[in-house]
């Protein structure tokens, strides 16, 4: 599809859609269905504050149009009046959006059908919204009691299980609350957002190169992804032609982050998920030396400096043949686990028909990553939309249909060896020359993406005149995930949830910016 | 002298019965090519635990405050009354298998009411989940004991185990081999381990036993955790003196020959902790709504060995 047409269909024939499109508030929701309806999914929502200039807020909604870009539909919203009606009533996906743009602006969702606080807990004051411009970043705050309501199931024999924030084992807070009949799963609301940062409201008013750091540490096991969608964002922004090494190697900095937290999952879903020790154990084996390969590359465990504004870390010849040699190593010793994994029936029959998301589901909840793809909706942003390196390496998306845990573990598997493949690919045929360039900031906003390991992330950066961030909206992938636990766990039995959550692996962190 | 090997018999399962955690745990290290924890380690964990404070919710009852000392006492009964080093010793009226089911079931269910009392989540779930495992061992548990009386003609373990003893091996192992692996799945299931429990898991929502015990810290945690050795220990041995009756005491051989017993009888956990460390790192552990498949085979499996006893009672 391409985005033209997209927009004719839509009635819109005089827009380009280069930039956003400004669209009445009253049709506003309509276009976004129809665009849905066209093909194109809604992505991304944010808001920006623009009283200053107009006496207005800007509410955006992102949709997908693969593989030709972006469209971006904005509407106007009155500073006094603060309302526009809601995309939920007919996009599922802008659920949590249309919250959160609630508790940061106080932008009003008319006709939302769950219209209740998301970010804010229950000791966040009314009318707290902290990303108004005019909200300064060291308030302090009163403490506060307004209800946090969690959906309950009433009637005979119905237990309610309240489940953290704090867990066992070395974990993030999150607090879980099941509604369940003996151990049969009624229904399943996660209660996130324990790890508030406040990551866009810190980066505003910073240079892009200043606010690096903080999006390399939104969540601490996708720096790379983080911050490649974060700079391609700010390079297309300034105008940026980043050299043709410097693409190469942050499709392998990609890769190599992928392949380690792929390996790590399989070996946390099938060894800790179901008590197949072995495959934890030795999954973990193979997570360390690949850290330590990223430590020796990079001088960080995590890949933390691996993307850099209008480059990547370069590495000698012989570090290719480090990577190469590794990533054999760990290719034979993958295969030999995935082996043993596939013959244990045992482990098998754990996966098969635990926790699965239909096709629909995903869809409608915009899910991401592996849980979408293995519930055979093929989306990739590598495929989709390349980005830094991707366009010319034909990237194979990996999809199963059976939507279970089984076919999540599957997607991996099949990932880290289409990864092996790009990153020989890549390291191959490495173009020689310069792996940075510089970036001079001016004014100027665009979205920046990338396929992170866990799914898509996408970010929208605004600069000012002097090339200072004027507002950073990010959209993480565990954002939106987290909300198909409630369709993912229903059904199940409580001991199976714990591998339904490995099967996703979403991080709290990242979707609580 | 009997009383002699009695006490000796009390106090080895007393004093060697963390060492059987141990030496489980170091195994299945071995088995994830890890060097793991050294086997004293069960040992230290108990001492450290007796010296730690408790933290006691205020919204539990004395129910909370009995259940250690309850469970503990079965434990320690229970290590008195089944035979681990030698036969012959205890009056059959102590050892009978009715007896033993009974007060292996009585500090189940304390274990129960002590993970109610708290009112906490997992605790209630740990005990549900506790009892309805309970309601379906328990059948295949006496099945097995009484195919293996039906056996020996005498209900008592300490008879049973003597009959083993006494009799050549082919005679008798073989034709109780599917009593005996009912028998394996019924001590899995009764001490919290794969596939039924994981005891080395910290998610919470997929526990049993830890579950229960959860609310435990300090002391009574210590008393917990050595009960559950015990009970290990005591199961574990009963089994491998039924599969590999040899080297057992008996009043008549004299106390010369009381070395050799224990170092039969260390030997024996060994292979024990060995089959439960192998079985726990070869397999997975089962979906919660599939126990009942696992306790019908062991159930069915009893039935057959005591099906099998009576015809060749009436040939």
């Amino acid at each position: 599809m391409d985005i033209r047409s997209l927009l004719s269909d839509i009635g819109l024939t005089s827009a380009t859609g280069e930039a956003a499109v400004l669209v009445p508030v009253a049709s506003f929701a309509d276009m976004a269905h129809q665009c849905v309806a066209a093909g194109a999914p809604l992505v991304f929502m944010y808001a920006t504050d623009e009283r200053a200039a107009h006496k207005t807020y800007g509410v955006h909604a992102v949709f997908s149009v693969a593989v030709s870009g972006f469209l971006t539909l904005k509407c106007d919203v009155s500073a006094e009046d603060r309302t526009y009606p809601s995309l939920t009533r007919t996009i599922m996906a802008a659920h949590w959006y249309e919250r959160l743009m609630h508790d940061q602006f106080g932008i009003v969702a008319q006709g939302h059908p769950d219209w209740r606080r998301l970010i804010h807990h229950e000791n966040i004051p009314e009318g707290t919204y902290p990303l108004r411009k005019d909200f300064a970043v060291d308030t302090q705050l009163a403490h506060a009691q307004v209800p946090y309501p969690m959906h309950a199931v009433e009637g005979t024999g119905i237990y309610e299980i309240p489940v953290g924030p704090i867990h066992a084992g070395i974990i993030e807070p999150g607090h879980f609350r099941f509604n369940v009949r003996g151990e049969r799963i009624l229904s399943l609301e996660g209660k996130l957002f324990f790890t508030h940062k406040g990551i866009e409201k810190l980066v505003e008013g910073k240079l892009p190169a200043q606010a690096l750091p903080f999006i390399e540490r939104i969540s601490g096991d996708m720096p790379v992804a983080h911050t490649l969608a974060f700079a391609e964002a700010v390079e297309r922004a300034c105008r940026t032609v980043v050299p043709k090494r410097a693409r190469a190697l942050r499709v392998v900095w990609s890769e190599l982050e992928r392949i380690t937290m792929h390996i790590f999952d399989i070996g946390n879903i099938a060894g800790n998920g179901t008590g197949f020790t072995f495959m934890a154990a030795q999954g973990f084996r193979m997570v360390e030396e690949l850290r330590r390969l990223h430590d020796s590359l990079t001088g960080h465990r995590f890949l933390r400096g691996a993307i850099t504004l209008g480059g990547a870390h370069d590495i000698s010849a012989e570090a290719v043949m480090d990577i190469l040699n590794s990533l054999k190593k760990t290719e034979k010793d993958l295969q030999a686990i995935l082996d043993i994994a596939f013959a244990s029936d045992g482990l098998m029959e754990r996966f098969e028909t635990t926790g699965v998301l239909s096709r629909e589901a995903a869809i409608d909840y915009g899910a991401r990553g592996v849980a979408a793809r293995a519930s055979g909706v093929g989306i990739d942003m590598r495929r989709d939309h390349p980005y830094a390196g991707y366009a010319d390496l034909g990237v194979l998306v990996a999809t199963e249909s059976s939507g279970d845990v089984a076919a999540r573990f599957k997607v991996r598997a099949r990932e880290v060896a289409e990864s092996l493949r790009i990153i020989r690919s890549c390291l191959e045929k490495l173009p020689e020359g310069e792996a940075q360039t510089a970036v001079v900031v001016r004014e100027g906003e665009a979205l920046g993406w990338a396929e992170s390991w866990r799914g898509a992330i996408i970010d929208w950066v605004r600069l000012d005149e002097g090339g200072r961030i004027d507002r950073c909206a990010i959209s993480d992938p565990s954002f939106m995930n987290w909300a198909l636990f409630g369709e993912i766990g229903p059904g199940n039995i409580v001991p199976d949830f714990p591998l339904c959550n490995k099967s996703l692996n979403l991080s709290y962190s990242g979707t609580d910016l | 002298m009997m009383y002699v090997l009695i006490f000796l018999q009390w106090i080895c399962v007393l004093a060697l019965a963390p060492l059987t955690v141990g030496i489980v745990r170091k195994m299945k290290a071995h088995y994830q090519n890890r060097e793991g924890a050294s086997i004293l380690l069960p040992y230290w964990t108990i001492l450290s635990l007796m010296r730690k404070e408790m933290t006691i919710t205020r919204h539990s009852s004395w129910v909370f405050r009995v259940v250690p000392f309850v469970v503990l006492a079965t434990a320690v009964c229970l290590a008195l009354l089944v035979p681990s080093i030698a036969y012959g010793i205890l009056p059959h009226a102590a050892s009978n298998i009715f007896l033993i089911g009974a007060i292996a079931a009585l500090g189940s269910v304390f274990l129960v009411l002590g993970g109610m009392d708290t009112s906490s989540t997992f605790g209630h779930m740990g005990s549900s989940r506790e009892m309805t495992l309970a309601a379906l061992v328990e059948p295949a548990f006496y099945l097995v004991l009484s195919t293996l009386g039906l056996l020996a003609g005498v209900w008592s373990l300490d008879g049973i185990v003597g009959y083993f003893a006494m009799s050549p091996w082919s005679a008798v192992v073989p034709v109780a081999s599917i009593t005996l692996l009912a028998l394996l799945a019924v001590i899995l299931a009764e001490n919290a381990r794969y596939p039924v429990d994981n005891p080395a898991t910290h998610l919470e929502l997929t526990m049993v036993h830890e579950a229960m015990i959860l609310e435990y810290s300090g002391p009574y945690l210590a008393m917990l955790e050595y009960a559950a050795a015990i009970k290990l220990t005591v199961m574990l041995v009963l089994f491998m003196n039924l599969v590999l009756p040899f080297g057992l005491l008996h009043p008549a051989f004299g106390l010369a020959l009381i070395p050799v017993a224990l170092m039969v009888f260390v030997a024996k956990l060994t292979l024990g902790g060995l089959l439960v460390a192998t079985i726990e790192s070869t397999i997975v552990k089962m979906r919660f709504y599939r126990m009942q498949e696992y306790m019908s085979v062991a159930a069915i499996g009893a039935l057959i060995g005591f099906i099998l006893v009576l015809i060749g009672h009436t040939l």
